[in-house]
């Protein structure tokens, strides 16, 4: 929250300031349906900029999904078998998180900026975790961010911004198929030197349509009808092949 | 071509499921088996979310054993008094199964379960297996004839209380050690997604001395009715079921099962014995190698949406 509030306020002053942004999506709404496999998004934008072309400028693009609550568990070997057994619940964690930049994120500002807009995979922070000395999680949360970055889910891609013009950048965001549902933010920042000087957030939703939707939602608000649904379905299927299997 | 699991929320290629569904139906119309436990490991180690295997497993077993179970109907080799006595233990073990499956989820030991229970059962059914066939192929070769039931005889079963007659199965019984079996294997078929008719078909024919033409028929059965009541549970309890995933693998099962019966007569019963405990001793030491070799990250991450 604290973040979105930031970003608000500099959007505010970035009105007043010489170098202005601009960004849009090539796509509000991805729609994930029976034989999505993943696609490409694209975020682009121009720097509307007044003064000399010789200003060290940097572009950040963030694309966050929906917040999740995960709890990560550490195993340890007992009895020769590996069970897990410590556990940290983080909460407020992106369910994705796709970080791009035009130059390595350490070469655009300092730490400490960077952990105040939460950008780059290092810098996440959940907003609650489940132990009282927070550098207990630390651990906890780098592994998150390692399963996720396994899962694709989480990308950071250090020359991931293009510049196709002076003014004019691009970047692909890869949307994998397992991405969850709900309402994405696509953050895009200016810096120059190590400073935020304009920043833009632009909603992007991602939603299962179709039959993928309807069962799922049917699975969800009617559990049991759902189930016996799937039994029948069973009993009819085994039920037809019994038929087939006699005429033959 | 891929396709979306709405409940897994992954998409798979549904060639390899049907693929799958084909060949666990073609040893389960070899074997004479329900196929669950070779299906949820393989569900498993193609990335399926454990949970949903072995929810989705469960409607999968369904359909192959009621299409298994129409027939034994026509023919009367179903024991309905037997198979009512199994189900009423059966149920009680599918929801105590459910809910012990919920909590081992939330405690994050439902895989470690899962697995293991897998290592000692497929090592332990196997293990029995191999051997048996073994030393019945050994026997032919030497020329005896092979062993079978022998009548009459009585064991500690037949000093239980509470007997009641089973007309079909010819048996005058307790009713608490079919009870018992219904209840264990409901559990089973809760935690691990199978039918357990591994576990029963023995436990009945050596222990219940139950006739085999009768064994199988009410096996079934009772199966289904477990692995129905599972599903539903799993669908109510932990929104596990994946209808998709069970379509792609019910149509390929129902399709191998028919190759596999006409597979069989052409083997011998001590030589496929002997092929389904040489799978079933291999997928067990795959999942032991899982549980005892260093994971390659020792953290694991579950994720569930605010």
């Amino acid at each position: 929250m604290k973040r979105l509030a930031l970003l608000f306020l500099v959007c505010f002053c970035a009105a007043a300031r010489a170098d202005d942004l601009v960004s849009g999506l090539s796509q509000d709404q991805i729609e994930i349906t029976s034989n999505y496999t993943g696609t490409d998004m694209v975020v682009f934008g121009a720097i509307e900029s007044m003064d000399s072309a010789n200003a060290a400028r940097d572009v950040v693009v963030v694309v966050r999904g929906p917040a999740a609550n995960m709890s990560v568990r550490r195993k340890v070997r007992i009895a020769g078998i590996w069970i897990n057994r410590d556990e940290m619940s983080l909460s407020g964690m992106p369910s994705y998180c796709f970080v791009a930049s035009s130059r390595p994120l350490s070469q655009i500002a300092s730490k400490q900026t960077l952990q105040r807009y939460q950008i780059g995979l290092g810098n996440l922070q959940p907003t609650k975790v489940s132990t009282h000395r927070p550098p207990k999680a630390v651990p906890f949360i780098q592994a998150a961010v390692r399963e996720r970055a396994h899962d694709q889910l989480y990308a950071e891609v250090p020359m991931g911004v293009e510049f196709l013009s002076y003014s004019l950048f691009r970047v692909r965001v890869p949307i994998p198929a397992s991405v969850p549902r709900g309402q994405y933010t696509a953050e895009v920042y200016l810096f120059r030197d190590g400073a935020v000087i304009s920043a833009q957030s632009t909603p992007l939703f991602v939603n299962q349509i179709g039959l993928e939707r309807r069962l799922y939602n049917y699975a969800h608000t009617w559990p049991l009808s759902y189930g016996l649904s799937t039994v029948l379905l069973a009993v009819f299927l085994g039920w037809l092949s019994s038929v087939l299997f006699r005429q033959r | 071509m891929e396709i979306y699991l709405p409940i897994a929320q992954m998409s798979v290629h549904w060639i390899v499921i049907l693929g799958m569904g084909l060949a666990v139906g073609f040893l389960s119309g070899m074997f004479g088996i329900g196929g669950g436990f070779l299906l949820t490991p393989l569900l498993i180690f193609y990335g399926i979310p454990p949970g949903v295997a072995v929810a989705t497993t469960a409607s999968q077993v369904t359909a192959s054993t009621f299409s298994g179970m129409i027939s034994h109907w026509r023919q009367k080799t179903v024991d309905l008094k037997m198979g009512g006595v199994m189900l009423a233990g059966g149920l009680a073990g599918t929801a105590f199964g459910v809910y012990l499956f919920g909590i081992l989820r939330r405690v994050g030991q439902a895989e470690l379960t899962v697995s293991a229970s897998y290592v000692i059962l497929l090592g332990a059914v196997g293990g029995l297996m191999l051997n048996e066939s073994v030393r019945t192929l050994r026997a032919v070769r030497a020329g005896q004839p092979a062993g079978g039931r022998k009548p009459g005889q009585h064991n500690w079963v037949h000093g239980l209380p509470f007997k009641m007659r089973f007309r079909r199965s010819r048996l005058y019984i307790s009713v608490i050690p079919p009870a018992l079996l219904g209840f264990t294997v409901g559990i089973l078929s809760a935690i691990m997604g199978v039918g357990g008719g591994f576990i029963m078909v023995p436990v009945m024919i050596y222990v219940l001395r139950v006739p085999t033409n009768v064994t199988v028929g009410t096996s079934l059965f009772q199966v289904l009715f477990v692995t129905a009541a599972s599903t539903v549970l799993h669908a109510v309890d932990n929104y596990t079921v994946d209808i998709m995933l069970a379509l792609l693998l019910i149509l390929g099962g129902v399709v191998g099962v028919q190759f596999g019966v006409r597979m069989a007569a052409r083997l011998r019963g001590e030589q496929l014995r002997m092929l389904l405990a040489l799978l079933a001793l291999a997928m067990a030491l795959r999942l032991l190698y899982d549980l005892v070799a260093t994971p390659p990250d020792l953290y694991s991450l579950a994720v569930s949406a605010t």
